[in-house]
């Protein structure tokens, strides 16, 4: 009898429950010869509800896909992959990497990890860096994600947890401020939570496009705000000034809770409304309305996405973000505050336990002596033996191959070449590496430029923790065998440390390295001492932190914050001119985003055929006033460039877009990569890149027919 | 390298910025800073000055300095003093406290004062050389006084006396149509205020909108309860004597004899230079202190000027000869801030040796007018005296696209050149306004359906609803990405429930909103297969 698993959708932040049913195969497999090995069902809980989005549903497709890795790959003299045994694959990478770090030292070795591993490989990766390979060297993809909210989250609140409340509190709210994030697109079924805003009116979403989140406001349920792409700041400099001008500002609050009021003031005297709608391209009186609607009372959420977080102000565009919900007395409120909606599926998770270049477990400071003792401690070394802050993504990619750079990379959960800015420069940088390790399930656009290609375990055949946008921490569960030629990472980093002879521990059972991180988390910011898999077996809902002995956390900041005073931190923050140039003219704004069918660089999504049909390639959004102006039709070939690279792909006519924009999903590779264009300049506090205003010229491609 | 000694005169929004900017050398003592403020209260923004004054905002949101920064990085800030003249030779600055300070670079940021016009009854002071070497305890640095129940609106003190008859609901006449007229009259005239507009030109704002623009305008002006008086000079002011035995303004008389009764007289015609030290001090001044492209004065490269005093001319010979001298300062904030930064920046590059500014600051185009209010929208800028139905051989380029609807107040004309915008107005249409301020500043080229600009503000603008809610093509159920095909074609294979259609399409089967929607489908699906049943 087969027995189904209650476990966690494998792409977003948003975590839906679902249910695998292994397919009883023998009976099955002569009637349909397709089936997956497991049935997906959606499973009630609180921020799914039982329902599941295109790509969760679709899921299982990957687990047999015939293009799914079965074996290590090896590159071979002729240069190309072959397949090898795990041994030799292993032995090879381990030779290699001791080769490098005798002639290079262990900076020359470096890891590139993400925030789809769940919190044990994440953990363990953070702590093979460190020990097994002694590297200061690693960082991860959630730079190019969650960085910015999370630096203006930290220097607010003092500390970052994406949603310092469980999201059903959305569902009571009377107005909810969604910037930059298209999340009936990226995470479908929480939009479910939005109803209650709808119905009130009060749905109010900020997005150069009209997105499919965007029009959840017509018809009365709130209002659109399309602001020119690179202006968010100043928006909401605006809406500061008229909450204040106004005297909407929760003066008791303030003063009891806040600190840097009189900066901030100072801070937006200059950014009055009609000054910011010629900035912004967003009415005055529109402004006015929402910043009351905002002052208004009730219920209120002010909620940012990637849209005003993924530019090179990023850091200071959510800080203004959190100053607002401060001003209006927002955080710490039951029924009301601020939130960052993580995008990655263990993007929370993956940003607490040492992935980050700065960080130790528990979202610690590398530089922070007491938590160097303190993780020392748990892992058995002196503090001495953990190396100092490394560097954060961009600069680590740009330091491939260079001289003093890193010579050996090793990248887990992550496809960068097709999510990293500037990819003409990455391809550049990694082609120059002596080793690149890929671990994926996939041969994948970074994959297919690996030295060693490594398989490993999907989602529904391994255990772990996830820690989901809401800051609650679930069980992923296993539900059937891995295909015999993959390997769980766990094992692969124990395996790696053992031939590099690093005596510290690498447990390969995921619940004794959760055992571990509990203790390396206790006492941290992002504090799970207290959390164990019984208790998440018994269906508890888990929020952090969760110290030994305590309870959890599911609301955040009721009576304080978590700087050491307890007050949040307003933090005066300006317009950098420099920051995002207007389009000349001739230029356009090119926007990336996401698909609702394709999950980040599509390395899984363009593999799942339901999805893959409905979304086959990119497609260049354009509005018909700027398509006609440059003679281009709806599917025809267009070329878009800059000088860092060339895209072509087919134009897509709406007018969703503004006529001065084109948006580019960033889910596919070769040639239709949209960060070939994206600019490698980043954020001088969080290291985000600029993903979001990049210029690009759009010219039509001529189709030539070759005669058969 | 030595301290650079630089003496700021002014502390109003360009001043502060200045300051701010210059601050970072300040701190790490490579130059050293005195600021001039003349008023007595940190620098604020002056923009907000008519929301001050009919109690929308007040003074802690409008201020913009830091002097408590500023001192703190060792800049001395002196408020309520004021300078009093200048002594180029020694480089001195005198002050009015008695106090000499020795400059290297002197900047002035001494702004504008409100004109006063010629009306029987009310003073006005010449400030030519002459007059000033006269006179110059009671002119420099020094506004005319005005008698009881006659005020301008340029400064604190002003902005209370207008508070004052607002909150009292007092009738106040505003003389002039121009932007910061029409703005104080509309503010107040919405927090209760009886105004009246009294102008000579045949509709409001005729320096910014042309007649079609201006007309909608005032007829939004008196919809919204503003008394608009057009074709009438004032010429003069006439007094009562109240019971207090004070004298106080009464009434405005119009050169064709109409007398208009009031509490308070505003005098909204326009601003000049705070001129009077510079051309005390010698140096050249025309409608403001004459500086070339690098903003230092013609007559002196150790002074420099920015803001609403500076009269940018780049000096040519031909122009050193003459005596009037084209362009005249803007009298709007931004090229006044962006002075500031460049001149910042230029002063902390000479101290600095590495690091070289532009030679010259960044050459302003026409400055885009915004009306103020909020339930009115005016933007305009650039020459938009053209008609669509103008000679092309005149201007063989230009094409001038219009829209007007009187009744809904709602104007707007876009004049271009090769497509790109170089002049528009836009009256009661603020999304367009805004979309053309972005191209304008962009010098952006306009779609060729030049309504597409136009339907941004229609009511039922929404680009989606040109899709038929039940088209086939049209989305249902946005977690899974189901259309309305999807769920016919479901139907018809004998999906007839929401349940039915969720298991076979995955419709609904998300967030769960769209349930209603599909069972909508179904029932419209379900009455059309019934039509053939019955007729068969």
């Amino acid at each position: 009898m087969t027995r189904s698993a209650d476990t966690h959708c494998p792409y977003c932040a948003l975590q839906c429950a679902m249910t695998l049913t292994p397919t009883d195969v023998a009976a099955d497999a002569a009637a349909d010869a397709a089936a997956t090995p497991v049935t997906v069902a959606g499973r009630d809980f609180p921020t799914n509800r039982g329902g599941l989005c295109k790509k969760g549903w679709t899921s299982a497709e990957l687990l047999r896909a015939p293009s799914r890795l079965g074996a290590p790959l090896v590159r071979g003299a002729d240069g190309v992959l072959h397949e090898a045994s795990w041994e030799d694959a292993l032995d090879r990478v381990a030779a290699s990497l001791r080769g490098i770090r005798s002639e290079h030292g262990a900076d020359a070795v470096g890891v590139f990890g993400g925030g789809g591993l769940t919190n044990e490989k994440a953990y363990l990766l953070g702590k093979f860096a460190r020990l097994a390979l002694g590297t200061s060297r690693i960082d991860y993809n959630g730079r190019y994600c969650m960085s910015s909210a999370a630096a203006a989250g930290n220097r607010a609140f003092g500390v970052d947890r994406g949603l310092p409340f469980p999201l059903e509190d959305l569902d009571d709210a009377d107005t909810i401020l969604l910037l930059g994030t298209n999340v009936a697109e990226t995470m479908p079924p929480f939009i479910g939570h939005l109803a209650g805003a709808q119905a009130a009116g009060g749905l109010v979403v900020v997005d150069p496009r009209r997105t499919a989140t965007a029009r959840l406001t017509a018809d009365g349920k709130g209002l659109h705000l399309q602001p020119m792409p690179g202006t968010d700041l100043a928006l909401l400099l605006g809406l500061i000034h008229i909450v204040i001008a106004e005297r909407l500002v929760d003066l008791d609050y303030v003063a009891a809770r806040t600190v840097g009021y009189e900066a901030i003031r100072r801070s937006v005297a200059s950014w009055w409304p009609e000054r910011v709608q010629s900035t912004t391209g967003v009415p005055a009186l529109t402004l006015r309305r929402l910043a009351r609607r905002l002052a208004a009372g009730g219920n209120v959420y002010i909620l940012t996405g990637r849209g005003v977080e993924q530019h090179v102000d990023g850091t200071d565009t959510a800080t203004a973000a959190i100053n607002l919900a401060l001003l209006l007395g927002l955080p710490g409120r039951v029924g009301s505050g601020y939130g960052t909606l993580t995008g990655q599926g263990n993007g929370q998770g993956g940003r607490e336990h040492g992935q980050k270049c700065d960080q130790l477990p528990g979202y610690r400071k590398i530089t922070d002596p007491e938590a160097r003792a303190h993780v020392a401690r748990v892992w058995g070394v002196s503090p001495s033996a953990i190396p100092g802050p490394g560097v954060p993504a961009v600069e680590l990619l740009r330091s491939l191959g260079e001289p003093g750079g890193v010579r050996a990379l090793l990248v887990h959960g992550s496809n960068l070449v097709v999510s990293s800015p500037n990819i003409a420069n990455v391809r550049e940088r990694i082609a120059a590496l002596d080793l690149l390790v890929v671990c994926d399930f996939f041969l994948s656009e970074t994959a297919a430029l690996a030295d060693v290609v490594l398989p490993i375990t999907q989602w529904a055949e391994e255990e772990g923790t996830m820690t989901s946008l809401e800051g609650r921490v679930i069980r992923r569960r296993r539900a059937i065998s891995p295909p015999a030629g993959v390997r769980d990472e766990l094992w692969i980093l124990a395996e790696l440390a053992r031939r590099l002879e690093c005596t510290a521990t690498f447990d390969t059972e995921p619940e004794l390295v959760f055992e571990e991180l509990r203790l390396a988390s206790e006492g941290g910011i992002a504090d799970y001492s207290g959390i164990d898999y019984a208790m998440l077996d018994r269906g508890e809902a888990v929020y952090w932190p969760y110290p030994r002995g305590g309870t959890g956390t599911p609301r955040l900041f009721a009576d304080r914050f978590a700087h050491p005073d307890g007050l949040a931190r307003l933090v005066a923050v300006s317009v950098r001119s420099s920051a995002h140039p207007a389009p000349r003219p001739g230029e356009l704004t090119l926007v990336t985003g996401r698909l609702l069918e394709h999950y980040q660089s599509g390395a899984q999504t363009r593999r799942v055929p339901e999805l893959a049909d409905a979304q086959p390639e990119a497609r260049a959004a354009l509005h018909p006033s700027t398509a006609e102006r440059l003679g281009v039709a709806d599917g025809e070939l267009v070329e878009l460039s800059n000088d860092r690279g060339t895209v072509r792909c087919r134009a897509r006519l709406t007018t969703d877009i503004r006529p001065d924009a084109v948006f580019l999903p960033f889910h596919y590779g070769d040639e239709q990569a949209a960060n070939l264009l994206t600019s490698d300049a980043v954020d001088p506090v969080s290291a985000m890149p600029e993903f979001k205003t990049n210029l690009v010229r759009l010219a039509r491609l001529i189709e030539i027919e070759v005669p058969a | 390298m030595s301290q650079l000694r630089i003496v700021l005169i002014g502390y109003g929004p360009v001043g502060a910025r200045f300051v701010e900017e210059v601050l970072p050398a300040v701190e790490d003592g490579s130059i050293a800073l005195t600021v001039v403020a003349g008023e007595d209260v940190e620098a604020y923004n002056r923009v907000l000055v008519a929301e001050y004054a009919v109690g929308n905002t007040e003074l802690g949101a409008m201020l913009v300095g830091d002097r408590a920064a500023a001192e703190a990085a060792g800049a001395r800030v002196l408020l309520g003093v004021a300078a009093t003249s200048i002594d180029r030779s020694a480089r001195i600055v005198q002050l009015d406290s008695g106090e000499e300070l020795e400059y290297d670079r002197v900047v002035f940021a001494t702004g504008s004062r409100a004109n006063v016009p010629t009306l029987d009854g009310v003073e006005r002071h010449r400030r030519d050389a002459d007059s000033l070497r006269k006179y110059a305890t009671q002119l420099v640095a020094r506004d005319d006084a005005l008698p009881a129940g006659i005020t301008a609106l340029r400064d604190l003190a002003d902005a209370e006396r207008v508070l004052a008859a607002v909150q009292s609901r007092k009738r106040i006449i505003v003389l002039g149509a121009g932007v910061l007229g029409l703005e104080l009259a509309l503010a107040a005239a919405h927090a209760g205020a009886q105004v009246c507009v009294v102008h000579h030109g045949p509709h409001p704002m005729p320096r910014n909108l042309d007649r079609g623009g201006g007309l909608v305008l005032r007829a939004a002006l008196r919809r919204s309860g503003v008394t608009v008086v057009a074709h009438s000079r004032a010429e003069a002011v006439a007094f009562r004597t109240d019971d207090d035995g004070s004298r106080r303004f009464d009434m405005v008389v119009t050169a064709d004899g109409k007398q208009l009764r009031g509490d308070l007289l505003v005098l909204s015609c326009g601003v000049s230079p705070r001129n009077e030290l510079a051309t005390l001090a010698g140096l050249r001044t025309a409608v403001g202190v004459v500086v070339g492209a690098g903003l230092a004065s013609w007559t002196d490269p150790h002074v420099f000027a920015i803001g609403d005093c500076a009269q940018v001319v780049p000096r040519t010979e031909e122009l050193a000869g003459q005596r009037v001298l084209p362009g005249a300062p803007s009298g709007l904030i931004g090229p006044g801030w962006r002075q500031a930064e460049w001149l910042a920046a230029h002063f902390i590059a000479s101290v600095t040796d590495h690091g070289s500014t532009d030679a010259a600051a960044p050459a302003e185009r026409d400055a885009i007018v915004m009306l103020k209010a909020e339930h009115i929208d005016v933007v305009a800028v650039g020459d938009i005296s053209a008609d669509p139905w103008d000679d092309d051989a005149v201007h063989p380029r230009r094409r001038v696209s219009q829209w007007a609807d009187p009744e809904h107040l709602r104007y707007v004309k876009m004049v271009t050149e090769d497509g790109a915008l170089t002049g528009f107005v836009s009256v009661g249409m603020p999304r367009t306004a805004a979309e053309l301020t972005l191209l304008f500043e962009r010098r952006g080229e306009l779609p060729a359906d030049r309504s597409v600009l136009l339907r941004f503000d229609g009511p039922d603008y929404d680009p989606s609803a040109d899709a038929d809610a039940f088209a086939p093509g049209s989305t249902v159920c946005w977690c899974n990405g189901v259309t309305v095909g999807r769920i016919e074609e479901a139907a018809v294979c004998g999906a007839t429930t929401v349940e039915g259609v969720g298991r076979e399409t995955r419709a609904g089967t998300g967030c769960g909103g769209c349930k209603g929607r599909v069972a909508e489908i179904l029932a419209r699906a379900a009455e059309t297969d019934e039509t053939p049943s019955v007729t068969a």
